[in-house]
């Protein structure tokens, strides 16, 4: 930001131009989200998929890039604090511990997979663990980006989940890159059941990071530290995944409670998830999967 | 500033989103890249530029994280058109009022999105969350860092470091 004697061309610049463009791009984007929200299936769908597949060879080669440079950086920091104790040894093994930070973070990546493998076994129809690429949180949307898409048999509506819990669903497919919604998102449900009493009721995300379970009567008996899985009424996510915790619960407006619970999962962490199969539901409907968005 | 140099720094800021996106360490560098790029082609003076580049940031934007296309490019659009005027008509300078300036924008930028998301989706309004401060403190520490590098007068410092280490 500079004074306007600073730059001597900006008397040439036109703000009227300016304001023109202006309003031409916010028409523009108007059009193109009204289009979207009246239709929600067809051009908006195809687009978002278009845009996923040619941006996914910049996606990938930068995510595993990013994965690496973070990975050395984080070995880096670990053996930071151990160098004052063998600086001259070190100095000796440096070509040897160059390799072995690259091996560490492969190790690592092989062993997230492992855990993830194992973890995976108690879960319904696991297709195979995918990698996080981006996650965004904004304004209410929590979704990540995955590095798996058409090509590797991702279906829109797809459940994503963790060895600790259920994640979200594919909501938009490229050939090799593909977005989900998560749980946290403020405008995602899911069909969950208190798993001590079988209650049933709708969970949601807030927006900010934590989850409501909707519908439980005033006179259920949930209680603080209860279960919550998925109960598989919904027909996108399967039965008995684990949600969450109950964190508390208070007395609502009307004649339900108000149930807010902690994932189980930890979104924070994410770094590669486990890819379950669509329901049977979600396979025919392709309406069910696009209602995830709304 | 060219069409070139600008497509370099949209390239740049999609690069960055995705490096500490894909990174374990994302939630402690929530910058919004695109943000910074509009505000750099802002600080110009180019109000058909800073709009453009502000509508294709904010597409590119919505393309990867967005359930909506449009909404960030809308958002941004407002803001580079913002910016462009607060940087030719208000006399202020330094990183500490660029930075206000950035974080301030950002969460303009949320605001906007979280109202275009309610009215088109139906979604409940979430503004001004811990994640939205945490993103607009981010943005402008960033964006006042940028600023006091660009201001910085590196020759003279480095003429300094020369002599300094001759004697």
């Amino acid at each position: 930001m500079r004074p306007p004697n600073a730059h001597p061309e900006i008397a040439t610049l036109n703000p009227r131009r300016g304001g023109a463009v202006l309003v031409t791009v916010l028409v523009g984007c108007v059009l193109i989200l009204s289009a979207q929200a009246r239709a929600r299936s067809g051009r908006g769908t195809v687009l978002q998929a278009w845009i996923l597949t040619v941006s996914a060879p910049l996606t990938h080669g930068v995510s595993s890039i990013s994965r690496v440079v973070w990975d050395t950086v984080d070995s880096a920091a670990d053996l930071l604090t151990a160098r004052s104790e063998n600086e001259r040894l070190r100095r000796d093994l440096d070509t040897r511990e160059r390799e072995l930070f690259r091996l560490r973070a492969e190790m690592r990546q092989i062993s997230e997979e492992r855990r993830l493998a194992l973890g995976g076994s108690a879960m319904p129809g696991v297709v195979g663990s995918v990698p996080v690429l981006l996650l965004e949180h904004r304004s209410g949307v929590h979704s990540i980006l995955i590095g798996a898409g058409a090509s590797e048999g991702v279906l829109p509506g797809s459940p994503l989940a963790v060895p600790g819990g259920l994640v979200g669903r594919v909501v938009a497919v490229g050939r090799s890159v593909s977005r989900a919604q998560l749980l946290l998102d403020a405008s995602a449900a899911a069909g969950a059941r208190i798993a001590r009493t079988g209650e049933l009721g709708v969970i949601r995300g807030d927006g900010r990071g934590a989850l409501v379970l909707n519908n439980i009567a005033t006179t259920s008996s949930v209680a603080r530290g209860d279960s919550i899985e998925s109960a598989g009424i919904d027909g996108i996510y399967p039965r008995g995944v684990p949600i969450g915790r109950v964190e508390s619960v208070a007395r609502g407006s009307k004649l339900f409670l108000e149930v807010r619970v902690a994932p189980s999962a930890d979104f924070a962490r994410l770094t590669d998830v486990l890819l379950l199969t669509p329901s049977p539901a979600a396979k025919e409907s392709p309406e069910v999967s696009r209602s995830a968005v709304r | 500033m060219k069409v070139r140099r600008i497509a370099l720094l949209l390239a740049a800021a999609a690069v960055l989103e995705f490096f500490v996106g894909g990174s374990p360490h994302r939630r402690l560098l929530p910058v919004d890249w695109f943000l910074l790029a509009t505000a750099t082609v802002a600080r110009s003076g180019n109000f058909v530029r800073a709009v453009l580049t502000g509508a294709a940031g904010g597409f590119l934007e919505d393309a990867l994280s967005q359930p909506l296309l449009g909404v960030n490019a809308f958002a941004k659009a407002v803001i580079g058109y913002a910016l462009t005027i607060v940087s030719v008509r208000v006399v202020f300078g330094g990183a500490l009022a660029v930075g206000a300036a950035l974080a301030a924008a950002s969460l303009a930028n949320e605001a906007i999105v979280a109202v275009l998301g309610a009215l088109l989706l139906q979604s409940p309004v979430v503004v001004f969350s811990r994640d939205a401060l945490w993103r607009a403190a981010a943005t402008g520490v960033a964006g006042g860092a940028l600023e006091a590098a660009w201001n910085f007068p590196w020759s003279e410092w480095w003429k300094r470091h020369r002599l300094r280490r001759l004697r």
